[in-house]
């Protein structure tokens, strides 16, 4: 393998793919493990890494202003500067600021509800396909149910009695992805609790938990990483709506959807203040969706091979 | 004769037992919800001013102050006698209210499903050319439209098309059966940013399927035939992908209630989204208690469907 990258004739002449482009630019990404991918998946893989980190230290990003305080003029127009880059709110806020910083929201909101749900999905989803019988039945009744709402009403309806409040947002629709989780993990073990390693690990005299724990739920994290992004991208546009519905993240707090709601207001003499939240929603969601679609093609690749 | 419909009979029946079971199961939730208020339901809709015995009144009107299964005993036997109260504060009822409001949006919806239907032939014609530029060009449009939720494409849309080109009201209503052309005039821009997300769905899931579909044997001996692929993509490619299709659009029913909370709200159009939106802002308990039943039991029965329609497309599918 000869590495492109560090041939100094590469020039992307007219023939050239953006693939090569992308190697040539970022000779690094040839180390990336991301088989066959497209650069297309390529760079939405390095769009996440970079919102994961954004998401992580934007505190420590240097120059960057509050993103509750005030910056410039109401309504400023976007101008090449760190903090003016999308201009400024109806208040006079770096929409700059907000937008990195409602990246934090996303991602926390994203984090939170994801780890609710694999850990109770996994759980649930393991404890049915191994035990089956009545405990199946049960787990596939509450998947039904949460499939047969939509997760906006859901969470609408706890606004309606307790208000609105980011606990109350995270932890519904965490519980509403618990279903898909648990559908994939039942699967899973289903498929594979008569292949021969369970069989021989039984042989064995290994306790349930152990066949669970150790042999089969290592084989379960491929099909649930799958799932995983496109579940997020749900998560992101749900909360995104209820943000945008005034039930969301309340106020001060930076979050695309309120961001995008507030933008409207001004809409028709400042549209070019909505482009930044629109940009940071529609490429995040479609970053994620990208990926999930690489994963879901991977493994089908994958079993179908063995 | 009796036979043959037996499997159906017994799977149809299954699914209803399903679906009685969530259908209970949710909406006991839904009754149990109104315990987790703060203080008590009667507190939370009539505000921090109302005097204790306004508040007892109100708890003991609606039973709030009742365990919660006896509530929902009584709500059920309520809803069985086809009489859900009335709303909090406009007093009509209740069950009145929830399926006109339901009509706009089934209306909304319908219209917005046959829309995203355009998505098969142009899935047709792009899976029969695979890899040209048409092709590539529609697969990269519904996956950025994919992308954009549905709250960004109302704002977009309602900018170019109410505010930028003045093709359409951005807000108002007339009711279709007063004034259905009015009424068109004013869903065309909501069905618009519904269907927009479906159609790419629709589209993309469409594609895939004709395009595995067109690479079986029995399309090459078709083609070998001399049969236009027009007849080979309608009478041959079509009903094999029928199932996946069939799957997409009883999701999109599913997406589209969700998705009608942001456009209606968007549109004041008074459809179920907007009622329950405004009955969350007046925190009317008994009304968001019943647009979330009345869904439900939408799911379940278009979910029935779907799974009714893969037996009817694919008879080599159990019915058990």
């Amino acid at each position: 393998m000869t590495d492109i990258g560090n041939s100094p004739a590469f020039k992307p002449g007219p023939n050239a793919k953006l693939g090569d482009i992308v190697r040539h630019a970022m000779p690094w990404s040839s180390k990336m493990k991301l088989p066959g991918a497209t650069p297309f998946e390529f760079l939405a893989a390095i769009f996440l890494v970079l919102l994961v980190l954004v998401a992580l230290f934007v505190d420590f990003i240097p120059g960057l202003v509050s993103p509750k305080l005030p910056y410039g003029d109401f309504s400023q127009l976007p101008e090449w500067s760190l903090n003016g880059l999308f201009g400024t709110d109806d208040i006079g806020r770096s929409i700059f600021s907000r937008v990195l910083y409602g990246a934090r929201t996303s991602m926390m909101i994203v984090a939170v509800s994801t780890t609710i749900a694999l850990v109770s999905g996994l759980l649930l989803g393991m404890l049915a396909g191994y035990y089956r019988g009545i405990f199946e039945r049960a787990v596939d009744l509450f998947a039904n149910a949460l499939a047969a709402m939509p997760s906006t009403l859901v969470v609408l309806a706890f606004v309606a009695v307790t208000g609105p409040s980011v606990v109350t947002i995270i932890v519904v629709l965490g519980i509403f992805d618990i279903g898909t989780y648990a559908r994939v993990a039942k699967a899973g073990v289903i498929s594979q609790s008569n292949r021969d390693y369970v069989l021989a690990a039984r042989a064995m005299g290994a306790t349930d938990s152990r066949v669970l724990l150790k042999e089969i739920l290592p084989n379960l994290i491929p099909a649930l990483t799958a799932v995983m992004p496109t579940l997020m991208a749900g998560l992101i546009i749900t909360e995104g709506s209820l943000s945008f519905l005034g039930y969301g993240i309340p106020a001060p707090a930076p979050s695309w959807g309120g961001m995008i709601a507030s933008s409207t207001d001004l809409l028709s003499r400042f549209p070019v203040l909505i482009v930044g939240p629109i940009l940071a929603i529609v490429l995040t969601v479609y970053a994620f969706n990208t990926i999930g679609d690489y994963l879901a093609q991977r493994l089908n690749n994958r079993e179908r091979e063995s | 004769m009796l036979t043959n419909a037996m499997p159906y009979i017994r799977a149809i029946s299954t699914r209803l037992i399903t679906g009685i079971l969530v259908f209970l199961l949710v909406t006991f939730s839904a009754t149990a919800l109104s315990s987790l208020a703060p203080g008590s339901a009667a507190q939370l809709i009539l505000g921090d001013y109302a005097t204790p015995e306004q508040i007892a009144a109100l708890n003991t009107q609606y039973g709030y102050d009742l365990p919660v299964w006896q509530r929902y005993l009584s709500w059920l036997g309520d809803l069985l006698r086809g009489d859900l109260g009335v709303t909090l504060f406009s007093q009509q009822p209740i069950l009145g209210v929830v399926l006109e409001r339901a009509a706009v949006t089934f209306e909304i919806a319908f219209l917005a499903m046959a829309v995203s239907l355009i998505g098969i032939p142009v899935a047709m014609y792009t899976a029969s050319h695979p890899n040209k530029l048409t092709d590539k060009v529609m697969r990269s449009i519904s996956t950025v439209l994919l992308a954009v939720p549905t709250f960004v494409i109302v704002v977009l849309f309602s900018y170019l098309f109410a505010m930028v080109l003045r093709w359409f009201p951005a807000t108002g209503w007339a009711k279709l059966t007063e004034n259905p052309v009015a009424n068109l005039w004013y869903v065309a821009l909501p069905v618009l940013c519904l269907s927009l997300h479906q159609t790419a769905y629709l589209y993309r899931v469409a594609r895939n399927e004709f395009v595995t579909t067109l690479q079986e044997d029995y399309i090459a001996v078709a083609r070998a035939r001399g049969l236009p692929l027009s007849y080979i993509l309608f009478n041959h490619a079509l009903r094999p992908a029928m199932p996946q299709i069939l799957t997409v659009m009883g999701l999109s029913l599913t997406y589209m209630l969700a998705g009608s909370f942001v456009v209606e709200s968007y549109f004041a159009v008074p459809g179920i989204g907007w009622t329950i939106l405004s009955a969350v802002k007046s925190h009317d308990i008994p009304l968001v208690q019943a647009i979330l039943s009345l869904t439900v039991v939408i799911f379940v029965i278009v979910f029935m469907l779907v799974d009714l329609g893969y037996a009817l497309i694919d008879p080599r599918v159990k019915v058990s």
